[in-house]
């Protein structure tokens, strides 16, 4: 029996309000983050993996930052410092993305959903038919981590990975951008045109001086008649909040709509009972 | 008096007041100091105690609780230095060319939470006072309409959780999410909002100009955040809900991510995150960017709209293509609809144009469709996975699907993509609520061989059988069967589509394969004949077809074909008027076959002549057997006399007051009797006692007592038993449906299904979705038991005299009648001393003094004292007034003591809130045409009431816009009476007219009434030229006359 296996492992330090694994199996559900772990599977970690799941179950990534070709985080090890991890990843050069857009646009599925949060099924397709690869071999990245484990990709690493699939399943835009395009780009390329830049807040109105004439003033004018539409329960709670979809870097300990679900259920009942002129309980 | 005003200042919902002007001695010291301040105070400011003591009370806070009133400047139009108040109630507007400016002056304001504006604004909902005395200004008034708008978009669910940069920190929060439809609304809105709410602030320099749209936009988003944040949960019983605890705000270690603070803060008191700023900061920019594609959709000039297109229908629309049905092709198309002009469809096509080529239909600032096109696609699709397979072309412009794709479409998809702000257009055979045309059930009933009527009842069993029925086609059971086999909720029968669920169909069809005949009560064809039951499995009753004496009876009861002629009933003295009589008749026939009915003529159309003469026949029919009738305390006198009036031998008991009788001997003697007189407050008290009763019959006046159905007396009246049931009402119960459930349970129970089944088809549907449907078949089930005529019909006209005189009699409060007997113990005790002019003038004032008890003890006192819950007389003339205002009529009230004129009017004005003129000898002539000319104006802003002083109220006055006339004491002069009658009843009046001539029951008004009743021609001659006579009287006459009887005395409620 080998002497280190009696030495306890060392048990890294409590972290609170590190970014928590949510899925109860694997990281990420969806295929673009398998496709994305599967990438870490293959370096045969072992352990280390093991380690660096729990790690990221546990909460001891405390920050992710994604940038353009490279990823930073801050991983609660078990010294009061946390460690730094970096990874670099190999970018694909505008002339590569052209041949990509190109390829994408005959279907409009993929500006669709990729407009609206979403990573389309199909979409690796389209990137092996031009021969470049969305997701980044062994070969496009580089990896490093401010611990004492000479082992290279270590647990703070590898949880680092495993966050990142379930970072992708809810932005797949981070994936572009890892790759060298952010989403703004991708976007003005792939509907030939600008985003709107939109706000919710709208242009102040101009201000309205008081009328002296009291009966203005007092009275207003009549409430117009046709004031009050429809009022009907929803037959589906939260249909805004669904319409929007999920919602990038969920930390929750229960997904966003599950948790609004029943706000907007119960608020229905109030907001009727006051429509009505009922008192509320 | 308190007139309540509200506006925001700085976020904050802050509450003001005007009141009357305090007398300018008392003031002008403080005034001339007050001059150099920037403000001074509003000559109508309500002071901060009136104002925090009414807020408590509104808001049943305890009164230890603390309320804070500051100093807010409200800026008002000013005329020659003094502010012009909100309501003429204070001061009148001014007239004419008057220079009128803005200028700020100073109030007392109270700042309430979110939480308890919102509990003030639903107190307001669809009331002028709030409590005797406070009233609610159009400011307020205006609140509580935006409150209902406000509760309308979160009923909605148009609302999205957000975080924002408040002072202090980050704040999360719930927004409106406003568009298309509800935007306008929103805009029309703030466009109607008086200036006077937007006039708060705290700065003195210039007037506050911040827009209402603005102003509007603040409330909206505050009340609508404070209604989802603290909306108590539905879902209390369900497993593992715990009653939630006042949330407050938790330091950020408390949580394990931002994500979950961000929730719970969402659901706290006051919505503040804690953390580090940058971080925040993050987050805040992550919401916003999660909930900018909706914006981005929502601000475009188009909206993404789903159309379903039917099959097309090929030549053969046999039956063959019927059974293909579920093979049939559908298209849902996409197009793009104009914000503007909803008639505008483009089709997408020309969006998906590539790159800088926009058809010019598409042309808009900003616009870009392709985009916009993408991102709305990419939305629906996570609601409609079809929508998402359609996107695996470059450019396209629908999906295709089956019929059960359709159906699942129709019922399903639909409803979560309106939801979700797209617009969807349907075919036309589709509605809301499932297919134009629906499998109903039709229930063929055999009609028993019989000639007669004689012995049949309610629970007489009758034989029917089932057919199913599809408008006006007939299926075979074969058809029905192949339906079934479908297993489709969308199908087409004889090449119309119509909506089925087939758990329905094999229902019924299960059902009736067992037993083609059935048997059933006539009380159960009676429902199902008004739309009250249901078939088998759930369908809907469409018809009942019946034959011979059946189909008759219920042509009458529908009210289709007219009902049996009766003789007027025996020992009924009076004659009823032909309406009446039929009125009479049909309170018969539905009192004999045990329904209830509820008679809500309009009021003075005589509810009570009608109903005596059901008692007096019911009497001898129900084997002498009593009835009880529950009225409200003030009318007990008035039922009593009419009572004695119209059925003399009918032997009355009175179960009121603190003499009533109790305990085993109340069974006894109330059998003794033909007719039970009791109140509202005693149905309660003494149900124990009234339970014990077999009663012929209940008759509850004034039946919206029991319109709330928890309360104590409603739950009474509903449990009392008795063969037949009547309720009266003055008001259009019809008209409020949320009333009507209450009062038809006690005539009918179980007519209208549980409250909750009522409130779910019928209230919810009408008084939210203003369904058609819902409220015709709440007629048709309600229709046979309810009576209402109106003056204004021309039948009813024929029938009526142009003037209708009636006595009110009226009780006199335990105060009253302590203060008259004082008086009359005086006088008694004096009077065997004095002698001529002396016992004159002793006569006359103790007159003048039992006259002033019986119209007021405030009056009698001089002493300013409150107003409300002292006299009979004011209370029965306010509940008079109330019912002849909700049927729109104006009134006139005439009083000879200017003193009990102002009382009046205080009150009134106090209680419903307008302005109430009063013309009395002190107001010039201009004054008093201006008077007439207001009062016969036509339209929004006419005054109801008018009061009068007789005498200056006699003589030349056209005031024909009047339809009743009250005499609130008595000149017995019937020549003064009925000159100041004349005033609203001229040449040219097209309205009958009602006259109700107010008397204390049991006292001296009563007796002098009755004496001059009995000698009309020596009264004309005697009586006419004034009092008098009165002092001629012997003093055994003048004992007996003034005597107070114990019955006069109402038991105080």
């Amino acid at each position: 029996m080998p002497y280190w296996d009696y030495y306890e492992p060392s048990r890294p330090r409590e972290a609170k309000g590190g970014i928590k694994a949510q899925s109860k199996s694997g990281f990420g559900s969806s295929w673009w983050a398998k496709r994305w772990l599967a990438v870490l599977d293959s370096y045969g970690l072992g352990a280390r993996l093991t380690r660096g799941r729990s790690y990221a179950r546990s909460g001891q990534v405390l920050s992710i930052e994604i940038t353009s070709g490279s990823v930073r985080a801050r991983v609660q090890g078990s010294r009061p410092k946390p460690y730094d991890v970096t990874m670099k990843v190999a970018t694909l050069s505008p002339a590569q993305w052209e041949t990509i857009l190109e390829a994408l646009s005959g279907q409009a599925l993929f500006a669709a959903k990729l407009l609206s949060g979403e990573m389309p099924q199909d979409i690796e397709q389209v990137f092996q038919s031009v021969h470049l690869p969305l997701f980044p071999t062994m070969r496009d990245l580089g990896t490093a981590c401010s611990c004492p484990d000479s082992s290279n990709p270590c647990k703070h690493t590898a949880a680092v990975y495993c966050l990142l699939g379930e970072e992708f399943d809810r932005d797949p835009f981070l994936i572009f951008t890892l790759r060298g395009i952010t989403r703004e780009e991708l976007m003005t390329r792939l509907t030939g045109l600008g985003v709107s830049a939109t706000d919710d807040s709208q242009p102040a109105p101009p201000p309205e001086p008081l009328a002296a004439d009291p009966t203005a003033f007092w009275q207003g004018t009549p409430l117009p008649a046709d004031l009050w539409q429809e009022v009907r329960r929803p037959p589906v709670s939260a249909a805004l909040v669904k319409r929007l979809g999920a919602f990038p870097f969920w930390r929750g300990a229960t997904p966003l709509l599950e948790a609004v679900e029943p706000i907007y259920r119960d608020a229905t009942a109030r907001g009727l009972d006051v429509y009505l002129g009922e008192s509320a309980e | 008096m308190l007139l309540l005003h509200a506006g925001l200042v700085a976020g904050r919902f802050v509450v003001w007041g005007e009141t009357e002007a305090a007398p300018k001695t008392g003031t002008g010291g403080r005034a001339a100091k007050a001059k150099r301040l920037a403000a001074v105070p509003s000559l109508w400011n309500a002071s901060s105690e009136s104002l925090v003591a009414t807020l408590k009370s509104v808001l049943e806070l305890p009164r230890a609780s603390v309320l804070n009133s500051e100093n807010f400047l409200v800026w008002l139009p000013t005329v020659k230095g003094v502010p012009v108040p909100s309501s003429p109630i204070l001061a009148p507007f001014p007239e004419g060319e008057v220079a009128c400016v803005i200028a700020p002056w100073q109030v007392n304001g109270v700042a309430l939470s979110w939480e308890q504006a919102i509990t003030l604004l639903c107190a307001c909902a669809g009331r002028d006072t709030l409590e005797g005395g406070v009233l609610i200004g159009n400011t307020l008034c205006y609140w509580a309409t935006a409150m209902r708008f406000t509760g309308a978009l979160v009923a909605r669910q148009q609302y999205l959780p957000g975080l924002e940069k408040a002072e202090g920190g980050y704040v999360a929060r719930w927004r409106p999410v406003l568009a298309g439809a509800e935007a306008h609304a929103a805009s029309a809105l703030a466009r109607a909002m008086p200036g006077a709410c937007r006039a708060l602030s705290t700065e003195a320099e210039t007037p506050p100009e911040v827009s209402a749209i603005r102003v509007l936009a603040e409330f909206l988003a505050e009340t609508c955040d404070t209604l989802v944040r603290s909306a108590p949960p539905q879902s209390l019983s369900l497993p593992g809900a715990v009653t939630p605890k006042p949330r407050k705000s938790k330091s950020a270690a408390a949580f394990d991510s931002l994500h979950d603070q961000w929730l719970f803060a969402l659901r706290s008191a006051d919505g503040r995150m804690q953390g580090e700023a940058k971080e925040l900061a993050d987050f805040a920019a992550q919401v916003q960017e999660w909930r900018r594609p909706l914006f981005l959709s929502l601000a475009a000039p188009f909206r993404l709209c789903f159309r379903l297109e039917e099959p097309l229908l090929e030549e053969d629309t046999d039956e063959d293509a019927d059974k293909k049905s579920g093979d049939a092709t559908w298209y849902v198309r996409y197009l793009l609809q104009s914000v503007e002009d909803p008639s505008l469809l483009v089709p997408v096509a020309d969006a998906w144009s590539k790159k800088g080529v926009v058809t010019p239909l598409l042309r808009r600032d900003d616009f870009q469709p392709r985009e916009f096109l993408l991102t709305a696609l990419g939305q629906a699709s996570k609601i409609c996975p079809e929508i998402e397979a359609s996107l695996k072309s470059a450019a396209p412009d629908g999906y295709i699907l089956q019929t059960r794709g359709a159906q699942e479409f129709l019922m399903e998809k639909a409803w979560m993509l309106e939801q979700a702000g797209f617009v969807v257009q349907f075919p036309a055979w589709w509605t809301r609520k499932g297919t134009k045309q629906r499998l109903t059930a039709k229930a063929s009933v055999k009609s028993p061989a019989m000639t007669s009527l004689a012995g049949l009842s309610l629970d007489t069993i009758v034989e029917f059988h089932w057919e199913a029925a599809l408008g006006d086609l007939l299926l075979s059971r074969e058809e029905l069967e192949a339906l079934a086999r479908q297993k489709m909720s969308l199908v087409r029968v004889r090449g119309q589509w119509v909506q089925l669920d087939p758990k329905e169909i094999e229902a019924a069809l299960a059902f009736w394969n067992k037993q083609k005949q059935d048997k059933t009560s006539l009380r159960q064809i009676v429902r199902m004949a008004l739309g009250a039951e249901r078939a088998p499995g759930g369908l809907t009753i469409e018809e009942v077809e019946t034959s011979g004496w059946l189909q008759e009876w219920l042509a009458r009861l529908n009210g289709s074909a007219s009902l049996e002629t009766l003789p007027p009933p025996e020992g009924f003295h009076g004659t009823l008027r032909p309406y009446q009589q039929r009125g009479y008749e049909w309170l018969r026939f539905l009192g004999e076959w045990g329904l209830g009915a509820c008679l809500a003529d309009d009021m003075g159309l005589g509810k009570t002549a009608q109903t005596l003469a059901l008692l007096r026949s019911q009497w001898k029919a129900g084997g002498n057997r009593p009835a009880l009738v529950i009225c409200p305390t003030s009318v007990v006198g008035n039922w009593h006399r009419e009572a004695q009036r119209f059925c003399p031998d009918l032997p009355v008991m009175v179960h009121h007051g603190l003499t009533r009788t109790r305990g085993d001997d109340f069974r006894k003697e109330a059998e003794k009797h033909g007719l039970v007189l009791s109140s509202y407050a005693l149905l309660h008290r003494d149900f124990e006692l009234l339970q014990n009763v077999p009663w012929s019959g209940i008759v509850l006046d004034e039946a919206q007592n029991i319109k709330n159905p928890e309360t104590k007396q409603s739950k009474a009246a509903r449990g009392l038993e008795a063969d037949w049931r009547i309720a009266l009402s003055g008001t259009p119960v019809e008209n409020h449906v949320g009333d009507l459930w209450s009062i038809l349970e006690f005539l009918n129970p179980g007519f209208l299904g549980s409250q909750a089944e009522f409130k779910r088809n019928f209230y919810f549907p009408i008084q939210a979705n203003h369904d058609a449907d819902a409220a015709e078949r709440l007629k048709k089930i309600t229709r046979p038991f309810i009576l209402r005529r109106l003056k204004t019909d021309r039948t009813i006209i024929a029938d009526l005299p142009d003037k209708i005189e009636a006595k009110m009699y009226c009780n006199l409060t335990p105060e009253q009648a302590s203060l008259y007997q004082a008086v009359v113990k005086e006088m008694t005790e004096q009077i065997e001393e004095a002698e001529g002019i002396q016992r004159r003038g002793m006569v006359l004032a103790t007159l003048t003094k039992l006259k002033q008890i019986c119209n007021h003890p405030a009056q009698f006192l001089g002493d300013n004292s409150q107003i409300a819950g002292r006299s009979g007389k004011l209370a029965r003339l306010t509940e008079m007034l109330e019912e002849a205002l909700s049927a729109g009529d104006r009134a006139l009230i005439f009083t000879q003591f200017t003193e009990m004129g102002e009382i009046i009017r205080k009150h009134l004005q106090e209680r419903f809130g307008r302005e109430v003129m009063f013309l009395h000898g002190g107001v010039s002539k201009k004054e008093r045409d201006r008077m007439v000319e207001r009062f016969q104006e036509e339209g929004q802003g006419a005054l109801p009431f008018f009061l009068l002083s007789l005498k200056a109220g006699g003589v030349g006055l056209n005031l024909t816009a009047a339809s009743h006339v009250f005499h609130f004491d008595r000149w017995w002069n019937p020549a003064v009476e009925n000159q100041a009658t004349d005033r609203a009843f001229r040449i040219g009046q097209k309205k009958n007219v009602q006259v109700h001539k107010f008397l204390c029951a049991g006292t001296l008004e009563e007796k002098i009434d009755a004496l001059i009743e009995s000698k009309r021609e020596v009264a004309a001659n005697v009586v006419g030229t004034g009092e008098g006579w009165l002092t001629e009287l012997s003093t055994a006459e003048l004992k007996d006359l003034f005597a107070l009887r114990q019955e006069a005395i109402a038991d105080a409620e």
